[in-house]
């Protein structure tokens, strides 16, 4: 017997279509996941560096609480574990306006949210202490110093780490599926369905995905040279150079 | 960065299988390894599950133990013993392709365009879609899902039906029927539809069967057949044979009886149309 691949399944009739409908959905999750995950992600960090330990507390709670926890098991409580707490018509709307989005959205956002504190409080840890003295001595409060000095150097700090977590991200994003977003995996299974080529479907997304994340490191390789702090992090280049 | 691209493209490419060396056809596999490995289901009951007491069993696997096996072991003329694995509708035709299976038994619907990858035994059940509602809900049958939200299994045949013949339903696809389910309990969609006797099989096994309610006219036609390696007509031949051999015996309807008959894990009552249609199947020996 041989296995015979016939490629030409991927933009015949629909399912080229239905490739680029799933990407578009991969993407839409993914940003909404990560826009959601950035802003937890950075004000739990910022908290579990305070020296108010109850701040502390809860935001170490919900680290340890989200990330240690699959994200399979994250998808199913947002989306039948959260809607009978809802009022009806809450309820009802949301059920007609795809539930199924938003809770994969905010599981995603919440779980890797609680992954990206730990990134952004070693990145608040690596600033030296004098910075903070030095932004109080400029008669700023907590806030202040977090909001103007802290976290806008500590976010140019992690961008390798949390580059790494973005591509968690988009490629956790399949995960999905399972509650019946139609996202960039769910279609190749599609394609799967009406031409029983998995192969050649499989393979399609494997090649996707791929291509979005070196997409994405690539871009976040030009940032990190854009946003460098010279003296606080050492490039090569600039070593080099 | 280009390059390293197009090396991982290569790369994926040179990986991506091609036609194997090895010439042994299954049968010389079974032969030398004495092992028949079937993909089967483990949360499709009553043709393959998970039961109360821990045991992977059901209408399928008795068909592959008590039909199917006899027949290769007397063409071999040494025992054989049957291996389960799991496989799901998205896994089981990769699953046949990689050799890592030889056998899908469970709830394959023979489809045309499957039928390009694979190759089937005999029809040996046939059912066909509905919809799982509330007691009560206003879906009575297809014509009236335009604008609902609709659940169906993905990777199954349902969903494509109802894709094409009533683009204006609200499909959500789940790659399982317990999450399905729970999508229907919760309210989050409106109808679950899947072949009818997996319906009843859920019915069976809900907490409260009393609240849930099958309906419409069956809206495609779903004949199971077991699936296997493409253009291995001897393997295929044999598997035939232990199925024919069963209905002939009368053996298929006991076992039909124990799985699906009124004390059955899920009662599904055999018409006389699809009794004669099975028996149609068999050719004279």
């Amino acid at each position: 017997m041989s296995l015979r691949l016939d490629w030409s399944v991927l933009w015949s009739g629909q399912t080229g279509g239905w490739l680029l409908q799933g990407l578009l959905v991969t993407l839409e999750l993914s940003a909404l996941g990560w826009a959601l995950a950035l802003a937890l992600g950075t004000l739990a960090g910022a908290l579990r560096t305070l020296e108010r330990a109850p701040l502390r507390a809860v935001a170490a709670a919900y680290v340890e609480f989200f990330r240690n926890v699959p994200l399979l098991v994250w998808m199913f409580f947002w989306y039948f574990g959260v809607p009978p707490f809802l009022p009806e018509t809450v309820r009802r709307w949301l059920f007609a306006h795809g539930a199924e989005f938003w809770a994969a959205a905010v599981a995603l956002g919440v779980y890797h949210g609680a992954r990206m504190a730990e990134v952004i409080r070693s990145g608040i840890r690596a600033i030296p202490r004098t910075q903070f003295e030095a932004a109080a001595a400029l008669g700023l409060s907590t806030a202040q110093v977090y909001r103007l000095v802290i976290v806008p150097v500590a976010l140019r700090l992690i961008v390798p780490p949390g580059t790494s977590e973005a591509l968690n991200l988009l490629k956790n994003s399949s995960v999905a599926l399972t509650i019946s977003v139609a996202e960039l995996t769910f279609q190749t299974r599609q394609i799967e369905t009406y031409t029983a080529r998995a192969l050649e479907a499989l393979t399609a997304g494997t090649l996707i995905y791929l291509g979005l994340c070196l997409g994405v490191s690539r871009l976040m390789a030009a940032v990190e040279r854009r946003v460098a702090i010279p003296g606080l992090i050492a490039r090569a280049g600039l070593e080099a150079g | 960065m280009h390059r390293v691209l197009a090396l991982l493209l290569l790369a994926a490419l040179a990986l991506a299988p091609t036609a194997p060396a090895w010439a042994e056809t299954t049968l010389e596999k079974i032969a030398r390894t004495g092992v028949l490995t079937i993909g089967t289901r483990t949360g499709s009951p009553p043709f393959a599950f998970i039961n109360r007491n821990n045991e992977w069993v059901g209408f399928s696997i008795d068909l592959v133990e008590q039909a199917v096996k006899p027949a290769i072991e007397r063409k071999l003329g040494r025992p054989i013993r049957v291996e389960k694995k799991e496989s799901t509708p998205p896994t089981r035709i990769p699953l046949l392709q990689s050799n890592a299976v030889d056998l899908i038994a469970g709830t394959m619907t023979h489809t045309r365009s499957r039928a390009e990858q694979v190759d089937f035994s005999i029809t040996f059940f046939v059912t066909g879609a509905q919809f799982l509602v509330k007691k009560g809900s206003p879906i009575r049958g297809i014509q009236d899902i335009a604008g609902k939200r609709i659940a169906a299994q993905q990777g199954s045949t349902n969903a494509r039906i109802i894709r094409e013949r009533v683009p204006a339903a609200q499909l959500r696809e789940f790659p399982d029927q317990p999450a399905a389910f729970q999508a229907l309990v919760q309210g989050q969609v409106d109808a679950y539809t899947n072949d009818g006797v997996q319906l009843a099989g859920l019915i069976a096994k809900a907490p409260n069967p009393g609240e849930w309610q099958i309906v419409g006219d069956f809206y495609s036609y779903e004949p199971y057949g077991m699936a296997m390696r493409k253009n291995e007509s001897d393997f295929r031949h044999l598997v035939n044979v232990g199925l024919m051999e069963a209905i002939e015996s009368g053996k298929y309807f006991e076992l039909y009886d124990k799985w699906f008959g009124p004390k059955g894990e899920v009662p599904y009552p055999l018409t006389p149309e699809v009794r004669r249609f099975l028996q149609m199947q068999v050719v004279p020996r």
